[in-house]
């Protein structure tokens, strides 16, 4: 019978896991059983048909669509569910399996391990089997899951904006590519991003090889290549630097946002986390010493932070320079002369530098200094320069052997070519330039001037306006490709899913920039499987290439294929040349009138590709904690002097061009300077993000693309009521309670029990157990958490896991607004200032402390006896769990739960239009949006109709698989006890920080139970004797003495004790004092 | 027997300065009585009474709309967030809860304390607390976010076989307003008997002497009517005395048995009876001073009445008030900084407005009836109750929403601002109360008449040396 479902491929002889649809598409049966189906399938419902055979027919549908039905909401769904009438073999319905990829970013790539149900991709992993470790992920990772299933993704090929068959798009590539080929490439250019991919490359040489004539052009908006660059120029070869920030104890940041919005943070994040361990060994932790315009993550994170103006970095970091130069008693020599007039351009008025400069002499070949994507090559190479000269380099700076970057001019360039006229033919790989080119290119214009633009395009944005023909891009889980991640390592990147939109041979859902490429060049092998096989062939050299495949795609990366160190000299000559050719200009710079202007990448939209995600949208801004839109960010002493307040209208004048958009006072930012985030205020794209944030690129011009000046501002109106910004923390002091527990390491070591035992708040803890008496836990397991606060950098990566995990909904910006927004785990970020200055003066250099706040599975839990409905109850593993189906919405639980963790569906939001509230049942619904949506959803996780509460339960359908696994596992033997480390939270799981710990506390030498030993370990609020099961290490700042801006206590600490009566800072109690002590 | 009829016993009237002042002026008989009660019940509704109505079903209309809003869409129209679970929903259940106290307490504890003067009132100030829990039923409904499974709240034998969980104070108010509820229908209806009985006699057309017919269950005025009409009342009475303190009590567990600093004090039961009594009382009066002139019932409802009801205003007010300051003690007495936090941020907080609007109307504002005139100036009266009115929801809504909008973790703090369907579903609450209200004087018997019959004769007949009063209640 040609109906059946199509028998998988015969098992092969050795494990074989990592498969993809692709491939079983490919089996004779099933491309026979599919062309069959439709003449059949028809005939079949034409004639009177049995019950079984209609369920046959449509089971079959459904497993060729790969379309879980996930998904089940509190109430019966709606939709029919057709079970298989047929199972595949080797198929167990409803357990997820999963594959190795990689997410391509810039000039790296994140590695992956995505789960998949029923064929769906639902969530994203790190790879722990790579060589970078398990470093967890970043929140773009994480969100792009969501990206794949966006409704409102390019989905049609297109010409002059009219959908077009893609066999046209063949064709007349086709025919150009001929065309091309007789003039060798002349009138033809090429303008792509930055890639990481291996294949990209060698196609890329193919077709220089075919059209020598062409012209190949980056664009960037954000680039972050500096830090290669710059490693190129000062060691004298191409070269990728690699940090070792666990290995350094002292780390000084020119701007350089590492945990933020610099490459491969996470992997950063990773080895900080590693640094500020404190070991039992007794090694310190590290110190982060930052100089910085903005408040970044690692602002926010260093234990000694320079604020300055953008355009006195440059002379402030050459002071430092200055400064390590004088105090290591190095010869005065040329490059001393070439900085000279720089770093006095910077006065160092509370010798700030010079003490840095101490540190870093003090500990040689232990230190590391970074300068970020923003600052110029001068500042770079005076990084290179000491990090060369204080032996660093080779130490905790690594350096490998990048791939020659073939020569490519900018965008500047293509504008010049393009008005010109000398291109006939433009062909965008990347990006969006309409949207993200210099102000001053007035690029729609010249995009214009070539005869015919081809366009691989995600969605329809500002450039597709200007293209003749747009070709839908594959996302990266639908794609064939590779990449390099920052250590150089060979990552595989494989579709876990048909192009969703491409019918059922997903050929007509788009192409992948291989294909795109291939297309282009007309090369013979255009299947992108097929060049990303060869070039693993060619990268792997000899041995059996079946074998190696396979093995490649089951880690999901090439073995040794990340070179080797190198250990390049030292070259001064570029730099000196540079710095003599800067130094006059930088020095002028900073010394400019009017506002100065920082143009940064956004935590959460990046440079604008994400502003469709509503994931990423609705994630607050680890620092400002916005959502959804951008704000003009404002120091409070620039603020008052302007007389500005939070959400006032302000327009920026710079260089002819103005914007306009919210006041935001941040603390912690630079005086006199104005932080504008890139990637808002679309004019074009989809639903989700339409309308939201202005457009900072409108003032960005090609010669300052990271920073200006001369700036002028000038109100516009006071904030109405529709101008309130969604954002999801209001309150940013800790008000002296001592929720998050800090302390700095001189205290810690004379005193290890401070944090824990001496704020003495706990005082009003009840002295005797409670009046109930609770059940007692019986589990075998008893569940706990540990978060390490000295770990967590805020980075938010936990946050979006979570969601994706747990089908968190978005809520749009007017919920967040009204302050309703659904995440389980929050991360609360708290300011602290000097107490004893005046409360104006506080926000100027506060130290920031963030904490990751969700359900804590209280043992006596306030939101239990509150509930009229049993609806949450304590389970005998001590986990509080909900029954949603049980909820009625009382919200009583809510308003009882001490650390306001749980989520009330105020409405429908997983059945909401994209663009709009939920208006009821009898309101139309898009047709189509929703269907797509849900595809994303955890099967695993219930999804939540209205009116119920919801709240984090530690993973429970984690929890719940591990020990049904286990289980099974353990047969007669009986032993059910689910091993340390078998359950990882999906927060954990994508913490790049580790920072986040769960497992058994009934097990003495589970990882968390050891945690909860500590010292420094307290409980959020324990002295409400609710008995939370989440437990923080307290944070250890590591602050130099002999700073300018050193203090005993950390801020937060001084402030708690100077508001408990009689507790004066430094009269803390002794250490091991019990809390409470009744 | 016989020798005490011999020798009848005259007791010796009281001397001019002592005695009582009369509960009906103007020396007004039996008769005038039932036909001036029955006639609000009979003529034709009167023009001011259409009016009041229209705007009234107006806004019940209102209410049904916003409740039918809320209830397709979500909890999401209101102003609530994540921070703040309640809001008005519950301001306005404590609110219409607490007004609905002053029937029962008059009508049950004067009872029992023998005050006379209560007759005048009693009626009205029962249906009035009907109608009030009537509306403040519906708020624990629609506040939840699924309302059409309100019915889980009920210990109803199900196929889940799982029960409310009895730990929970929302499960011990539905016990204490059910039953409340229950007991004040039975005895308002059983209080009504033999006034419905009158106007079954009255009534002239066919549809009115059968519905009053069924109403008045037979009644007849024979003694043995009378007699168990009398033991009802008392064991009524009776029932309803412990419920007044005690569903004030249970509601303000709501708040006292959790941990939140400004909700978590055990001052709060006593406190809410307090402002329960006060709100009450300052409803009937803001109801019955109108009616009174407009119905023409100054004879009865007298301005001793409502110098009494003053009086009443003035007691509760004040312990009010002291509660207001024990709160500020407790709170620094108690050295949590939490505790002092939520006082402060009570006072001086972004709510500020709203601690003292309330602190002035419910705690100063009735501190002017300490002078005769103004508690004998129907005008000042009837300012200064919907002065209490205001201020006593003001209070639970300062109770509810400062607690909640700034709380243990500053991360979490919010502010709550009230949308359009929060508005209206107060406003629609009032209307359907007035419509009830209005709907209750129209056709039923607004004052006890036969109550008051005896009442006023026996205060009447002492009053004009009279020694053997005609009839009686208690006789």
């Amino acid at each position: 019978m040609k109906n059946d479902a199509p028998a998988r491929p015969a098992p092969w002889k050795e494990p074989r896991y990592w498969r993809s649809l692709d491939e079983l598409a490919r089996t004779p049966p099933f491309q026979e059983w599919l062309q069959g189906e439709f003449p059949d399938g028809a005939q079949a419902l034409e004639h009177p048909v049995s019950r079984r055979r209609f369920l046959e027919i449509m089971s079959a549908s459904f497993l060729l669509a790969g379309l879980g039905l996930g998904g089940a909401g509190c109430r019966r769904p709606e939709e029919a569910i057709l079970p298989f009438a047929r199972i595949p073999e080797g198929y167990d319905h409803g357990v997820a399996e999963y594959y190795a990829t990689a997410m391509p970013v810039r000039g790296s790539a994140i590695p992956l391990l995505v789960k998949t149900h029923e064929g769906r991709p639902v969530k994203i992993e790190g790879n722990p089997l790579h060589p970078q470790g398990r470093t967890g992920t970043d929140a773009f990772a994480q969100a792009s899951i969501l990206n794949l299933y966006d409704p409102d993704r390019l989905r049609r090929f297109t010409r002059q904006g009219q959908a077009v068959a893609p066999a046209a798009a063949i064709d007349f590539l086709a025919s150009q590519a001929r065309e091309w080929a007789e003039r060798r490439g002349s009138g033809l250019a090429i303008l792509e991003g930055r890639a990481s991919s291996p294949s990209r490359e060698r196609i890329e040489r193919l077709l220089r090889r075919r059209y020598p004539e062409a012209r190949w052009y980056i664009h960037e908006p954000i680039d972050l290549q500096i830090a290669r660059a710059s490693a190129a120029m000062a060691l004298g070869q191409p070269l990728a630097p690699a940090y070792r920030m666990d290995l350094a104890r002292r780390i000084v940041s020119f701007d350089a946002d590492l945990l933020g919005t610099e490459e491969d943070a996470h992997r950063w994040i990773h080895q900080h986390a590693r640094g500020r361990q404190l070991d039992d060994d007794g090694r310190d932790p590290a110190r982060l010493y930052v100089l910085e315009s903005l408040m970044t993550l690692t602002g926010a994170n260093a234990d000694h932070r320079l604020r300055l103006e953008p355009a006195r970095i440059p002379a402030a970091a050459a002071r430092l320079w200055w400064e390590v130069h004088r105090q290591a008693g190095w010869a005065a020599d040329e490059e001393s002369a070439a900085l000279r007039a720089l770093a006095n351009s910077y006065a160092d008025p509370n010798s700030w530098c010079a003490e840095c400069a101490r540190d870093l002499v003090e500990s040689r070949g232990q230190c590391l200094v970074v300068a970020g994507h923003r600052q110029p090559m001068a500042v770079h190479l005076a990084a290179w320069s000491l990090n060369h000269r204080l032996g660093n380099i080779g130490r905790t700076v690594h350096v490998r052997p990048a791939p020659a970057a073939a020569e490519k001019e900018g965008l500047p360039e293509l504008a010049a070519s393009l008005r010109a006229g000398q291109v006939e033919a433009l062909v965008i790989l990347d990006g969006n330039p309409a949207y993200t080119a210099p102000a001053d290119l007035d690029w729609r214009s010249a995009q214009r001037m070539a005869r015919t633009v081809i366009r691989l395009a995600a969605s329809e944005d500002e450039t597709s306006a200007a293209c003749d023909w747009q070709i839908p891009a594959l996302h990266f889980l639908e794609s064939w490709g590779d990449a390099r991640t920052g250590d150089g390592t060979v990552t595989s990147v494989q579709p876990l899913i048909q192009p969703l939109f491409g019918g059922a041979s997903g050929k007509d859902g788009g192409w992948t920039d291989l294909e795109f490429l291939a297309r282009i060049g007309g090369l013979e092998e255009q299947r992108p499987r097929e060049i990303v096989r060869q070039t693993i062939r060619e990268l792997a050299g000899s041995g059996d290439a079946v074998r190696q495949w396979r093995q490649y795609l089951h880690d999901g990366f090439l073995a040794g294929s990340a070179p080797a160190p190198a250990s390049p000299a030292w070259q001064p000559g570029a730099a000196l040349e540079c710095w003599h050719s800067a130094a006059g200009s930088l020095a002028a710079q900073a010394a400019s009138p009017g506002l100065q202007v920082v143009f940064h990448r956004d935590y959460s939209v990046d440079d604008g590709r994400y502003i469709n995600n509503g994931w990423l949208q609705e994630m607050p801004d680890p620092i400002t904690k916005l959502t959804w839109e951008n704000a003009i960010l404002i120091s409070p002493r620039t603020a008052r002097l302007h007389k500005l307040a939070h959400f006032d209208r302000i327009e920026i004048a710079l260089r002819g061009r103005t914007v306009e958009g919210p006041v935001w006072i941040q603390p912690g930012m630079a005086d006199n300077t104005l932080g504008l985030a890139l990637g808002y205020g679309r004019e074009r794209t989809g639903r989700v993000g339409a309308g939201s944030g202005y457009n900072a690129y409108r003032l960005r011009t090609a010669a300052a693309l990271h920073a200006d000046t001369g700036a002028q501002i000038r109100l516009v109106r006071r904030p109405g009521k529709k101008d309130r910004i969604a954002c999801t923390q209001d309150h940013g002091a800790l008000e002296g309670r001592p929720i998050v527990r800090e302390a700095s390491l001189d205290q810690f070591r004379a005193d290890p029990g401070l944090a824990s035992g001496a704020m003495r708040i706990e005082a009003h803890r009840p002295p005797a157990a409670s009046l109930y008496s609770h059940p007692p836990l019986t589990g075998l397991h008893q569940w706990g958490m540990a978060v390490d606060l000295n770990a967590c950098v805020g980075c938010s990566a936990c946050v979006l896991a979570c969601q994706s995990e747990n089908n968190v909904p978005i809520v749009g910006r007017g919920q967040v607004a009204r302050g309703r927004e659904m995440h389980w785990l929050r991360i609360d970020r708290y300011y602290a200032g000097p107490p004893d200055r005046p409360l104006d003066e506080q926000g100027d250099d506060p130290q920031v402390v963030f904490q990751p706040m969700m359900c804590q599975q209280c043992e006596h839990a306030p939101c239990e006896y509150v509930c009229p409905v049993n609806a949450t109850v304590h389970d005998e593993e001590g986990l509080n769990v909900m029954a949603y189906n049980r909820c009625v919405g009382t919200r009583y639980c809510a308003n009882n739960c001490p650390y306001k963790v749980r989520r009330f569906n105020f409405f429908d939001y997983h059945r909401r239009p994209l663009d709009r509230l939920y208006r009821g049942p009898l309101a139309p619904k898009a047709p189509d949006e929703r269907d797509l949506i849900q595809w994303a959803r955890n099967p695993d996780v219930t999804v939540r109709m209205r009116g119920v509460m919801e709240k984090c339960t530690y993973c429970v359908q984690r929890i719940q698989q591990a020990k049904i696994a286990r289980k099974i596992a353990a047969g007669i033997s009986g032993d059910i006890r689910v091993p340390d480390g078998a359950i990882v939270p999906a927060c954990a799981e994508a913490c790049p920080a580790e920072a986040i710990v769960f497992g058994d506390l009934s097990d003495p030498n589970s990882r968390v139970s050891v945690l909860r030993r500590q010292a420094r370990c307290y409980r959020a609020l324990e002295f409400l004797d609710v008995r939370p099961r989440t437990s923080y290490l307290a944070r250890i700042r590591n602050p130099n003495s002999r700073m300018p801006d050193w203090h005993e206590h950390p801020w937060s600490l001084e402030d708690a004790l100077r508001r408990r009566e009689g507790g004066r800072p430094g009269q803390a109690e002794p250490a091991g004092r019990p809390e409470g002590g009744g | 027997m016989a020798a005490l009829r011999s020798q009848p016993l005259v007791a010796p009237d009281p001397p001019a300065e002592l005695a009582r002042p009369p509960l009906i002026l103007n020396r007004r008989g039996t008769a005038w009585i039932s036909g001036k009660v029955s006639g609000i019940a009979e003529g034709r509704a009167p023009r001011w009474w259409w009016a009041a109505f229209l705007p009234s079903a107006g806004l019940t209309a209102l209410c049904f709309a916003m409740i039918a809003y809320l209830v397709s869409t979500g909890i999401g129209v209101w102003g609530l967030d994540c921070t703040v679970g309640w809001a008005w929903d519950i301001t306005n259940f404590v609110f219409w809860i607490g007004i609905g106290h002053a029937g029962t307490l008059i009508s049950a504890i004067l009872f029992l304390l023998r005050q006379p003067w209560r007759t005048s009132i009693s009626r009205a100030a029962e249906a009035m607390t009907l109608f009030a829990v009537i509306c403040a039923a519906i708020f624990p409904v629609i506040h939840l976010g699924r309302p059409w499974d309100c019915w889980w709240l009920f210990p109803i034998p199900n196929a889940n076989a799982i029960w409310p969980q009895f730990r929970s104070p929302l499960t011990w108010d539905v016990f204490a307003i059910s039953t409340y509820f229950v007991v004040s229908l039975m005895f308002w209806y059983v209080g009504m008997i033999p006034d419905l009985a009158t106007l079954r006699d009255r009534a002239r057309t066919r549809a009115r002497k059968l519905v009053y017919g069924l109403l008045a269950m037979g009644w007849t005025g024979s003694i043995r009517h009378w007699r168990h009409y009398e033991k009802a009342c008392l064991l009524l009475a009776g029932l309803s005395t412990p419920l007044v303190l005690s569903v004030h009590s249970i509601v303000s567990f709501d708040f006292a048995a959790s941990l939140l600093p400004g909700w978590h004090t055990t001052i709060f039961p006593p406190y809410f009876v307090a402002g329960a009594i006060f709100s009450g009382m300052a409803m009937v009066l803001t109801l019955l001073i109108p009616i009174r002139t407009l119905c023409g019932l100054e004879d009865v409802i007298t301005v001793l009445h409502i110098d009494r009801m003053g009086k009443v205003l003035l007691a509760a007010g004040s312990m009010v008030g002291y509660a207001y300051a024990i709160e500020w003690f407790t709170a620094r007495y108690s050295g949590s900084p939490h505790e002092i936090f939520a006082w402060e941020n009570r006072a001086f907080g972004p709510y500020a407005w709203a601690y003292w609007t309330m602190l002035a109307c419910n705690a100063i504002s009735p501190q002017l009836l300490w002078l005769r005139r103004v508690r004998r100036s129907m005008a000042a009266v009837f300012l200064l109750s919907i002065a209490v009115n205001v201020g006593m929801w003001l209070e639970r809504f300062v109770i509810i929403v400062t607690s909640l909008h700034r709380d243990f973790l500053p991360s979490s703090w919010s502010y709550f601002r009230p949308t359009l369907v929060d508005i209206g579903t107060l406003a629609g609450s009032l209307g359907l109360f007035l419509t009830l209200f209005l709907l209750f004087i129209r056709f039923l018997p607004m004052i006890a008449m036969a109550e008051i019959k005896g009442a006023a004769a026996r205060s009447g007949a002492r009053a004009h040396g009279d020694p053997d009063p005609p009839g009686g209640l208690s006789g």
